[in-house]
């Protein structure tokens, strides 16, 4: 690995690590007693310690080495765990944050961490009112059990003696563990160690301050031990003295316990609240680029199976059209797997929010309990990643200016704490997410007034408009500029960008909103972008692909079930009234059929309420495509999604009606 | 090591200054030509084409290129030229516009030249019918005429809108 892939795996592992320790401190503030959730904090922080350390990041390693002194404190009954701590967590875990995002630019040096660091530090340095309590943790005493001073006893000869080598050390030292590992691997090379104390097993594990004894059998002059010690960095001073196992008192009890001892922590010896914090699963982590590369090789392949089953076909050889058979099973089942292995629970983007909520509601004076469900549920890795910040707008939008404060909500009859849910679940090949509140709603009349006035929408116009297509409005770019609008109708704040983001992933984007209940915004995406279900279709020579994702059904229209409603086709499907177009006239083909049949193949799309009803010369058949860009060149062409290569090599575009419907 | 390829590039770079590289080729019967280190190869037209609805005017459609889609472009019509129908020594040659693959639709790719770039004089306003704001230059060979395109200029989509537009003013 290059030091730029060391990095990226850092960058990776800390943004992680961050990632969990807010969404722990946001249940430690609602838990405190929890020592679960501050032991899981304990480790995100001691991790991040230590890689930033070894990739010599020095800003956050001190930074996280003096928030891990006030959580050991809390940890071990020490501190209590007071709004105040949380917040100087939460300020130090933001900091670190960034500081994080200062790597990559190299700025991580020049950030000012000494504000947090000194009231960290405020913490963590005991009071001078408690010595007798710091002096009982610091008297260290290595002593031993009977069985342990039998097989001590029994190796004793004239020359090896038994010896207790107390290391001290430095307080700055931001490896603790890997030093004392360096230490004993040190003295093993001249004698035998007995016992430390504390443990081999709690020095690894950093569970110590600053010292530890070791009990060593050795021929060495304690001198040349002590020497050897001296040697490993960070080491403050060692003490080493020969002592007779007589004189030791013995020990009756399992060490370890004395160290770790709190009369608070016995206090909350029953089995720890339940917590999603748990144990980690076994992953293996892989650069994205490589899934990416996968993926492409995947598409590859799925395009030459079309050219393949097309020539089989052709050929009409039996063992030639089985194997394609038994190719394409495989086939589809690589697909899947990899598409499997590019999917991101929506939880990667969902756990930031509880901050989130909490930020935003504190700053504004509000209450508001924030549900999240279906974090498991998964998205393909590129959609993910995309989805952050409209999500963020959207939440943003909900507690600013939806939820009242709770004087208001009071005011109106409803409980104080207003309710903001977040919810994912999967629906076929589309996933859904929606977002609740039970705020003032928007102000349907409000929006109508904004609209006709920046001239968005004629008096004609608005007699036509359901309610859900008025509130729609807030989509359109510009609407919602205005101060006014924000605070009167509620939302709107570049609602315009976010069904852009939206609808540049593929997705929809839906509001509605009832005045005094409460909005509800419906996000609804493509599980992936990379390989999608697509129907061919022909108009004139032209050979088409509409996503299923999009086709609600295809139907056979005579010409005369077509009427003309103002100068619009339509038909009756399903008791509604279907109003229908001729693909022809959307994409400008010149040598459609269609015009001279009887009987009409027509594909039904839908666009969330609305349908529309596309009129095609032949339905050919449904095809797994490989979405391919336009390119840049070309940029976007309304009403097209991308291309896509067919089996006989030649380009089919995607076509994406929601527009025209 | 890193200096040395500066170094080169720079000798190389200097090496260009003295010699200009171009492809030429016909659009109509009028010649044309294009730095070759801008040219990244030329095809024949052997599939094809798919039109792209909603497409500015100019380009034809798009290709299939080993699994790249590429969009191509008639020059003759954005340069509003007369044109013959396409024939047997018809070629694309592929482009890099801004980063982005462009396909130029060309009568015929004839032969690639050097002249030395004090050749390369600045275009008059309007040169073979071709409007100076596409041409980076017109360079005399012998008793020849080559025109010099500016490629970003006269491939480029945003260009070709404010065209549209201006005639659909004028119009």
């Amino acid at each position: 690995m290059e030091t730029s892939d060391y990095l990226r795996v850092f960058m990776d592992e800390c943004q992680e690590h961050l990632q969990s320790l807010n969404s722990a401190l946001l249940e430690l503030e609602n838990n405190p007693g929890n020592k679960e959730i501050l032991n899981s904090i304990f480790r995100s922080a001691h991790t991040v310690k230590g890689a930033s350390a070894t990739m010599g990041f020095n800003k956050m390693a001190n930074l996280t080495h003096a928030m891990e002194d006030v959580l050991g404190l809390l940890r071990r009954g020490d501190l209590e765990v007071t709004p105040e701590i949380i917040n100087l967590l939460f300020d130090s875990v933001d900091l670190l944050e960034v500081l994080a995002k200062g790597i990559p630019e190299g700025r991580e040096a020049d950030i000012e961490i000494t504000a947090i660091l000194q009231q960290l530090k405020e913490y963590s340095t005991p009071e001078e009112t408690l010595p007798s309590d710091r002096d009982r943790r610091r008297r260290l005493e290595l002593r031993y059990t009977k069985e342990e001073r039998e097989q001590i006893k029994g190796r004793l000869t004239d020359t090896k003696k038994l010896y207790h080598i107390h290391v001290f050390l430095k307080e700055d030292c931001l490896l603790k563990g890997a030093r004392a590992f360096m230490i004993l691997r040190e003295v093993e090379n001249m004698g035998a160690i007995v016992k430390t104390i504390p443990s081999a097993k709690e020095l690894e594990d950093e569970r110590f301050r600053y010292d530890f004894i070791i009990g060593l059998l050795s021929e060495e002059p304690v001198e040349k031990i002590i020497a050897s010690i001296n040697k490993v960095l960070d080491v403050e001073n060692v003490q080493g003295t020969t002592v007779s196992i007589d004189e030791i008192p013995e020990e009756r009890r399992a060490y370890g316990e004395t160290y770790r001892f709190t009369p608070r922590e016995e206090k909350d010896v029953e089995e720890p609240a339940p917590s999603h914090l748990g144990p980690a699963t076994l992953t293996v982590r892989v650069d994205i680029r490589k899934l990416d590369e996968l993926m492409n090789l995947v598409a590859e392949l799925v395009i030459n199976r079309g050219r393949l089953e097309q020539i089989s076909s052709e050929l009409q050889h039996q063992e030639l059209e089985e194997s394609v058979e038994t190719l394409n099973r495989l086939l589809l089942r690589l697909q899947d797997d990899v598409l499997q292995t590019r999917m991101v629970a929506v939880e990667h983007v969902f756990s930031r929010f509880p901050r989130l909520v909490r930020d935003l509601t504190r700053r504004a004076g509000k209450q508001v309990d924030l549900v999240i469900t279906g974090a498991d549920t998964e998205l393909d890795r590129t959609v993910i990643d995309e989805i952050g910040d409209p999500l963020v707008h959207i939440i943003r939008n909900a507690v600013d200016h939806g939820i009242e404060s709770p004087e208001e909500r009071k005011a109106a009859g409803k409980p104080e704490t207003g309710r903001l849910e977040i919810n994912a679940y999967q629906a076929g090949n589309q996933v859904l997410i929606t977002v609740r509140d039970d705020g003032k709603g928007i102000d349907r009349d409000e929006v109508i007034r904004t609209a006709l006035s920046k001239g968005h929408l004629t008096e004609e116009k608005l007699a036509e408009m359901s309610d859900e297509e008025i509130i729609s409005l807030v989509f359109l770019p510009g609407f919602s500029t205005s101060e006014k609008v924000t605070d009167v109708s509620g939302r709107g704040v570049g609602m315009d960008v976010v069904r852009e983001r939206i609808t540049a992933l593929g997705g929809t984007v839906r509001v509605t909103s009832k005045r005094g209940e409460g909005t509800t915004v419906t996000i609804q995406l493509p599980l992936t972008l990379a390989i999608i279900q697509t129907l061919m279709i022909q108009v004139g020579s032209e050979i088409y692909a509409i996503p299923t994702s999009l086709v609600e059904q295809t139907i056979s229209v005579n010409q005369s079930e077509i009427q003309r409603l103002r100068q619009q086709e339509v038909t009756t499907w399903r008791g509604e009234v279907l109003p229908l177009i001729r693909l022809q006239d959307v994409l400008d083909v010149k040598d459609a059929k269609n015009p001279e049949y009887n009987e009409l193949d027509v594909v039904i799309v839908r666009n969330g309420e609305r349908r529309l009803g596309c009129v095609v010369d032949t339905l050919l058949r449904p095809q797994d495509v490989v979405i391919k860009s336009l390119g840049s060149y070309l940029g976007n062409i309304p009403g097209i999604a991308g291309a896509t290569i067919l089996g006989d090599g030649r380009v089919a575009l995607i076509l994406d009606l929601r527009d025209v419907a | 090591m890193e200096e040395n390829i500066k170094e080169k590039r720079s000798e190389k770079e200097e090496a260009r200054e003295e010699l200009l590289q171009l492809v030429l080729f016909r659009l109509g019967e009028e010649e044309f030509g294009v730095n070759i280190l801008q040219a990244r190869e030329i095809e024949k037209l052997d599939q094809g084409l798919t039109r792209v609805p909603k497409a500015p005017l100019f380009v034809e459609g798009v290709i299939n290129l080993r699994g790249e889609i590429i969009p191509i472009v008639d020059l003759r019509k954005r340069f509003g030229l007369t044109l013959p129908p396409l024939g047997y020594d018809s070629r694309v040659i592929i482009v890099e516009v801004r980063g982005a693959p462009v396909g130029m639709l060309v009568d015929a790719v004839e032969e690639v030249v050097r002249i030395p770039v004090s050749a390369v004089e600045p275009p008059p306003p309007i040169t073979k019918g071709v409007d100076a704001q596409y041409l980076a230059g017109v360079a005399k060979v012998g008793d020849r005429l080559i025109v010099l395109l500016n490629l970003d200029r006269a491939l480029s989509p945003e260009e070709s809108q404010e065209l549209a537009e201006a005639e659909l003013g004028d119009g």
